[in-house]
């Protein structure tokens, strides 16, 4: 028992009767939708024409929603239909991401995703979906793929079919019988004409992105709904805040390994405290980000162990863990099992500042975030956030109590952030001129270079977070005392502005191009 | 009963869920909670079938009501329904919307202000009615019989007003059909006697579509289920629309003529059928009044079929494909290859028009006959696959007491210049009032908003202002509305699951009638409850119609004196009031025919199988009945005129039962001739001779009198969407949030002209005034042609009243002197709260911009269609313009009226007659009323 859809496109008639239908079954709110049918146009007087395309959940034989969800609120059933539990769900909409068709929604009413679950409750009872039931023109086949005697299987197997980015490899199980590609690609369409009802909600980046690439429309879209893009400035600030707790730890180790003389106080104190104390935020931004906060522990009580975002949280806490040992380690003088808790923490510093590329290659609905090069990036921004933060607690120290730092702890730190910032640019720089043929990656990276994300990439990320900081550190490298460490503090925090503005262009240009 | 579906056996066989649950669990149905699934929460609901009252298709509605709450949790299809067969179009399932729009109208409200200030008190029906009953005894008892007025804009019901007003003596049926289909009625009517073509699509080889069935019209749901059924089936369809409706984009031909040019079209597709020899020249032969043709027209020639042949060619030889490419800017070869199509399908060539080309254009009816010309040339008429008249597939069962007919004539539904209207001249009413021919004394509108609807609105409200006009109105209505704002009463009735009513439509080649229902109430009957009245039932105090018109004729005529109210006693309880259980009951038991043996297989009383089931198939598979013998009963009492004809002892006299033909008594067609009359002598002995055969009128917005260098533009300002319907849908959240903005479609090379830009305000200059609007920029027109949907720019005046913040924006309505008016929008939609919580995620700002206001009033002089179609003028928007405003001089629209009242031809015709007898008119009054004094 395998249930599909077939949307079959030579008897659609665009009526929107499935979408109200669906509406009135699952009582779905306004502003959201668990079907819908766009329009999309092409050609010129005379020969234009109009096609529409029935959009909604694939219900996808390898769906990412089940595999990123943390609290298997969304699961498959032994039928193949993709449901979900409102009663599990915490509202982290990491779903929304990794669906590549936007069929996920968030209910403003319970703050948990939503979507096509195949009315599930009357499959249950041997009743068709209701878009099925409603549809006047049987536009809309539900049944088994596993029958070979069943409608939908001679359909598949009699006519031309297309599924929607079937590179994503989510085998989806809905197929569609003629209807023009282009209204399955949303990156052939452009939205800029209007449309013909109904209003658009504003959307500056999908409006810079379509004025970029025009000359790839191939399709007018005139009917279509809104989309929101669901991580905002929380999730870039967390992986932040990550970064600075994970390259804290991880920079205190290395001074910690490479010499006796580091300063103590720094590394042994300072350091775990500003890594426990950016950890927290972290936790605070992760839950504050959920819809249903107050369901945080799911995550860790009703674990999905494939998502990274269950792999992630106990990593944070295992993190927080071995370093709160640690330092009481310190303060208790219990030294002997420092060095191993050190480098059980080191390995758990790393896991949390890269977890979160696994977590984002679980976004399989954003092509940017897949990448081989996020991994080793994601460290070596820790690297600059770690040392950058140490650098400011050192000197601040310096200044408030006036006893400078002895020079060798500096240096390191300095030198680190020296090449941490150098190699955040290499990581940049592939990234962005990787030779990946994919057209939303192509997109995204212009978006980011030339397009709505420029300023705050340009300005932010590379000018005053990484050329001036290298600029800034390599200067008071020949600049005497006290200019030097001037030079090196405000390095510092360049570099920090520096990383926040890298992983907030890199979080919202990941959202950039439209899913559907 | 099985469910009714066209899957085949196998497949159904083949898959493991149904579309419905079993009838025979109707009555006890459980489900899951979809809310709370995963979860399996049982909900029992008792499903009761009713009919939906969006538009006029009459599709079946299954309703779910919750067992526990007694409300309605959803509306599914009626899969028992022979024409929507279980499925719907987006406005079915929306009802629930309708049924809890949390700005509902629950109770009565009487107006304490000056009409139209929008002040209004709560008030009772017994109030209600006995002001109404009074004002309306008085009149009749004062023989004022043509003061008693139902304005009716959607009927939802087959003949149960006719028999009330018939019963009150009154010739007051108003309705919308001149703002709706008047030309097309007329077109139709000429040719075949029935004003409605019933398009046998299911079973079509081609398709012609000047309309767009597949989206909205009458009967969107059943006709696009069996358009796209043909289409699987390899018929291939051709769409006929300025601009590219969803029908057009599914069609093989997509073709956008010049509005006003498409007769010509047709006839060229005509001549290309006679010049080919594609025709059926026995069906032509044996159907076609060319005898009465060449012996009027053509004396002096030979009276034989080939001459006739012959005289077609030459009359429409001017119509070549180069002429009409020309005339109409479509390709030659188009045209060319869809009459070759029409040729090659002969008898299973489908067509329709309604509104569209016929009721944009000034001789809109020529399109429609010009059309049905190729019906009869490939005799696609009563065949498979053909048209046929409506009537064959309508089923009207009559009531328990009929009233005679009304021997009065109203001068201001019918007047004398229009005596070939299709039909009341409704939207002249103002007009006609200032012109002093008359006063209303009782004025109900239902489900009708003239000021919103029809054009010249700003005279509706100058006349429904006037209390010496109108005296008392009182608006029947589920839902708030312009009009309603410039009434005495709001009387809220039920929607489309909170009365009962009656309906057929001929959407197939079959009869089948559909039982609307008070859901609720039967619910509660089934489960055993006593209750009388609907409104027991239903939310709030909402009444159901039926129960309202009998409880006013009792109390119009409380002790019988007048005649009205036996017709409203009961035929089981003699000398009792009728109840609307027995009005409904007494039918299914004595009026359909087959319906109570098939209720006795299952049974089931006749009122309870309908109760049940919701629909009932009369007879299927219905052609060629003008082939049919008159059967003796009918033939009894009547004779055999000269021409072959069998006349009725009908007291109307002259009136035409069949015709013989080789010997037998054969139906025909309903026409004078009971042939299709490609001549219409009627046309020429009431002053039209010119028009007696199909032909060619250009329209008042003829393209070439256009001025199209300079801004002006051909508007088409009628056209509709899938998702809503006219005035009522405001109150359907889900419908408005796919739709809710009118933009003015326009072709970018126009654009490019005219120095316009996209989503560019503009001002659109009319004869009366001027409408601001924002344009959208699309392909899918043709160019010199401007288009506005007419569903938007709902309005209302005061905040929290009037019609739904889902739809409306917040106008002021400003007198600027001497009969000049702006309306101005204060507000768009907002997010509101209320007790839907979805009114707070209200997230679209427009309401769209009302144009019908800026648009004067144009009746055709023939047919008496208010001719759409604006030539407009295209300018900047000024300094002070706003998005919405309308501007209008009444004065203007009054002389614009005046100069198209100039074009007519005045009754009496041959007789003395106000109108032909052989015409349809509603609520048909005695023969002695048509007689001019």
């Amino acid at each position: 028992m395998k249930y599909g859809f077939v949307i079959d496109h030579r008897r659609c008639i665009g009526c929107h009767a499935c979408t109200v239908a669906c509406k009135s079954e699952n009582e779905v709110p306004l502003g959201s939708y668990r079907t819908w049918v766009k329009y999309v146009e092409q050609g010129q007087y005379p020969d234009t024409s109009r096609s529409f395309a029935v959009l909604r959940c694939n219900h996808c034989e390898n769906a990412p929603c089940v595999t990123i969800c943390p609290v298997t609120a969304l699961f498959k059933r032994d039928n193949g239909i993709v449901d979900f539990d409102g009663r599990r769900c915490i509202g982290c909409k990491a779903c929304m991401q990794a669906c590549p068709y936007d069929a996920l929604y968030i209910n403003p009413f319970t703050n948990t995703a939503e979507k096509c679950n195949f009315c599930a409750h009357r499959v249950e009872l041997g009743l068709q979906p209701a878009c099925v039931v409603v549809c006047p023109e049987q536009a809309i086949i539900a049944g088994d793929l596993d029958n070979p005697l069943s409608k939908i299987s001679s359909l598949i197997a009699s006519e031309n079919t297309q599924v929607r980015k079937p590179e994503a490899q989510t085998l989806p199980k809905l197929y569609y019988i003629e209807t023009s590609s282009a209204a399955l690609k949303p990156v052939e369409q452009t939205h800029s004409g209007g449309y013909i009802w109904a209003e658009q909600k504003p959307d500056p980046i999908r409006d810079d992105q379509e004025a970029m690439f025009q000359a790839e429309t191939k399709a007018r879209t005139t009917y279509d709904v809104a989309h929101d893009r669901p991580w905002g400035w929380k999730v870039s600030a967390y992986l932040f805040t990550k970064s600075v707790s994970a390259g804290a730890f991880i920079v205190a180790a290395l001074a910690l390994t490479l010499s006796q003389t580091m300063n103590r106080w720094l590394f042994d104190v300072a350091a775990p405290i500003v890594a426990l104390a950016f950890l927290a935020v972290t936790t605070a931004l992760l839950v504050l980000d959920l819809k249903r906060p107050e369901r945080f522990l799911s995550i860790l009580f009703r674990p999905q162990w494939k998502s990274w975002l269950v792999l992630g949280g106990y990593t944070l806490l295992a993190f927080g863990g071995v370093v709160s040992i640690w330092l009481g380690a310190y303060v208790l003088e219990i030294d002997l099992i420092r060095p191993p808790l050190m480098w059980l923490g080191v390995i758990l510093a790393a896991l949390t500042a890269g977890y979160s590329a696994f977590l984002f290659r679980q976004a399989r609905g954003r092509v940017f975030w897949n990448s081989p090069l996020v991994l080793p990036h994601l460290l070596v921004q820790s690297l600059i956030a770690g040392a950058a933060g140490l650098l400011i607690v050192a000197m601040g120290r310096s200044l408030l109590i006036g006893a400078p730092m002895e020079p060798a702890s500096l240096n390191f730190l300095t030198y680190e952030l020296l090449g941490s910032l150098i190699a955040h640019g290499v990581f940049i720089s592939g990234e962005l001129f990787s030779s990946d043929e994919s057209i939303e990656r192509h997109r995204t990276i212009r978006l980011i270079t030339h397009g709505i994300f420029r300023k705050m990439f340009l300005r932010g990320a590379i000018l005053i977070g990484l050329a001036a900081p290298i600029a800034a550190v390599a200067g008071a490298l020949f600049l005497p005392e006290p200019l030097a460490s001037y030079l090196v503090l405000t390095a510092s925090f360049l570099s920090l502005l520096g990383v926040f503005c890298w992983e907030h262009t890199w979080v919202q240009a990941g959202q950039a191009v439209p899913l559907s | 009963m099985t469910l009714i579906d066209d899957d085949n056996p196998e497949e159904l066989a083949s898959q493991t869920l149904s579309n419905y649950p079993p009838v025979d669990q109707w009555e006890d149905w459980v489900e899951y909670d979809a809310k709370r699934w995963p979860e399996k929460v049982e909900r029992h609901y008792s499903l009761v079938p009713t009919v939906c009252f969006n538009c006029e298709a009459a599709c079946g509605l299954l309703a779910y009501v919750d067992k526990a709450t007694g409300e309605i949790q959803k509306l599914e299809g009626n899969p028992l329904h022979p024409a929507s067969r279980g499925r719907n179009c987006a406005k079915g399932p929306a009802t629930i919307n309708q049924v809890k729009d949390p700005e509902r109208i629950l109770y009565p409200l009487k107006r304490t202000g000056e009409r139209g200030e929008g002040k209004w008190e709560r008030t009772t029906w017994n109030e209600v009615l006995e002001t109404l009953a009074q004002k309306i005894r008085t009149a009749l008892k004062e023989n004022r019989r043509t003061e008693v007025m139902y304005h009716v804009g959607r009927p939802g019901q087959d003949g149960y007003m006719d028999r009330v007003l018939q019963a009150w003596g009154v010739d007051g049926h108003n309705s919308h059909t001149n703002i709706c289909s008047s030309s097309a009625r007329l077109g139709y009517a000429l040719w075949q006697g029935a004003d409605r073509p019933s398009p046998d699509y299911a079973n079509a080889k081609f398709m012609l579509l000047l309309s767009a069935h597949l989206e909205t019209g009458h009967y969107f749901n059943p006709h696009a289920q069996r358009i796209i059924d043909a289409k699987m089936n390899g018929a291939k369809l051709a769409v006929v629309d300025p601009r590219l409706s969803n029908t057009a984009s599914m069609a093989d031909w997509w073709l956008s003529p010049w509005p006003g040019t498409e007769a010509a079209m047709l006839l060229a597709m005509a001549r290309i059928i006679l010049d080919e020899k594609l025709f059926d020249a026995e069906f032509v032969k044996r159907w076609v009044n060319w005898e009465e043709f060449l012996k009027i027209e053509r004396p002096s020639l030979p009276c034989t079929f080939d001459t006739f042949i012959d005289e077609l060619r030459i009359l429409y030889s001017q119509f070549t494909p180069e002429f009409a490419a020309d005339e109409c800017g479509v390709e030659a070869d188009k045209i060319v290859a869809i009459a070759r199509e029409i040729g090659a399908a002969g008898s299973a060539f489908a067509a329709h028009i309604w509104r569209s080309a016929a009721s944009g254009n000034l001789g809109g009816w020529q399109v429609a006959r010009a059309l049905m010309l190729l019906h009869v040339l490939t005799g696609s008429i009563g065949t498979k696959g053909g048209v046929s008249p409506n009537t064959w597939d309508k089923f009207v069962p009559a009531p328990h007491s009929k009233p005679q007919p009304q021997d009065v004539w109203s001068e201001v539904l019918w007047p004398i210049e229009y005596p070939l209207a299709h039909h009341e001249m409704s939207f002249l009413l103002p007009h006609l009032l200032k012109e002093g021919r008359g006063k209303v004394a009782a004025y109900f509108t239902r489900v009708y908003n003239p000021v919103w609807t029809n054009p010249d609105g700003m005279s509706w409200i100058e006349m429904l202002k006037d209390e010496s006009r109108i005296e008392l109105h009182a608006a029947l209505t589920p839902v708030w509305s312009e009009t309603a704002l410039y009434a005495d009463y709001i009387l809220p009735m039920g929607l489309g699951p909170e009365r009962h009513d009656l309906m057929s439509q001929e959407t197939q080649a079959s009869q089948w009638i559909s039982f609307r229902q008070p859901v609720t109430r039967v619910a509660r009957e089934n489960k055993g409850e006593h209750i009388e009245f609907t409104y027991e039932s239903n939310p709030g105090e909402v009444w159901e119609e039926d129960e309202f018109w009998i409880e006013l004729s009792w109390r119009i005529d409380p002790d019988g004196e007048l005649g009205i109210r036996r017709h409203f006693e009961s035929p089981y309880r003699p000398g009792e009031k009728i109840s609307v259980t027995e009005y409904y009951k007494w039918i299914f038991e004595n009026s359909v025919p087959g319906l109570p043996e098939a209720a006795a297989k299952s049974g089931l009383a006749p009122l309870e199988y309908m109760r049940k089931h919701g629909a009932y198939m009369v007879k299927s598979g219905i052609y060629e009945q003008n082939e049919h013998s008159i059967p003796a009963h009918e033939r009894e009492g009547s004779s055999v005129g000269t021409e072959g004809l069998v006349y009725a002892d009908s007291p109307d006299g002259k009136k035409t039962i069949g015709l013989m033909m080789e010997s037998e008594a054969l139906r025909g067609f309903p026409t004078p001739s009971r042939k299709l009359e490609f001549y219409s002598k009627t046309m020429a002995e009431w002053k039209w001779p010119e028009h007696a055969i199909p032909g060619y009128v250009k329209s008042h917005v003829y393209w070439r009198d256009l001025d199209l260098g300079s801004g002006d533009f051909l508007l088409v300002p009628t056209f509709r969407l899938p998702t809503l319907i006219h005035t009522r849908s405001a109150n359907a959240k889900w419908l408005y949030e796919i739709s809710h903005t009118n933009p003015l479609w326009m072709n970018p090379v126009d654009a490019e002209k005219n120095g316009v830009e996209n989503a560019q305000l503009v001002r659109v200059k009319t004869e009366i005034g001027y409408f601001v609007i924002r344009v959208w920029l699309t392909e899918g027109i043709r160019p010199g042609v401007v288009a506005c949907s007419h569903h938007m720019g709902r309005w209302r005046v005061r905040q929290g009243e009037g019609t739904n913040r889902w739809a409306s924006a917040l106008v002021e309505i400003e007198s600027l002197g001497k009969q000049k008016w702006r309306l101005r929008q204060l507000e768009g939609v907002a997010p509101f709260s209320s007790s839907d919580p979805d009114s707070n995620l209200l997230w679209w700002r427009e309401a769209g911009v009302h144009q019908n206001l800026a648009f004067p009033v144009h009746p055709d002089p023939v047919s008496g269609m208010h001719c759409w179609h604006q030539r407009v003028r295209i300018v900047k928007t000024q300094d002070d313009d706003r998005y919405g405003d309308v501007m209008v001089d009444t004065n203007l629209s009054h002389q614009i009226y005046r100069q198209w009242l100039g074009k007519t031809r005045r009754a009496p015709g041959p007789d003395g007659l106000r109108r032909p007898l052989w015409f349809s008119r509603p609520v048909r009054p005695t023969r002695s009323a048509f007689n001019k004094e």
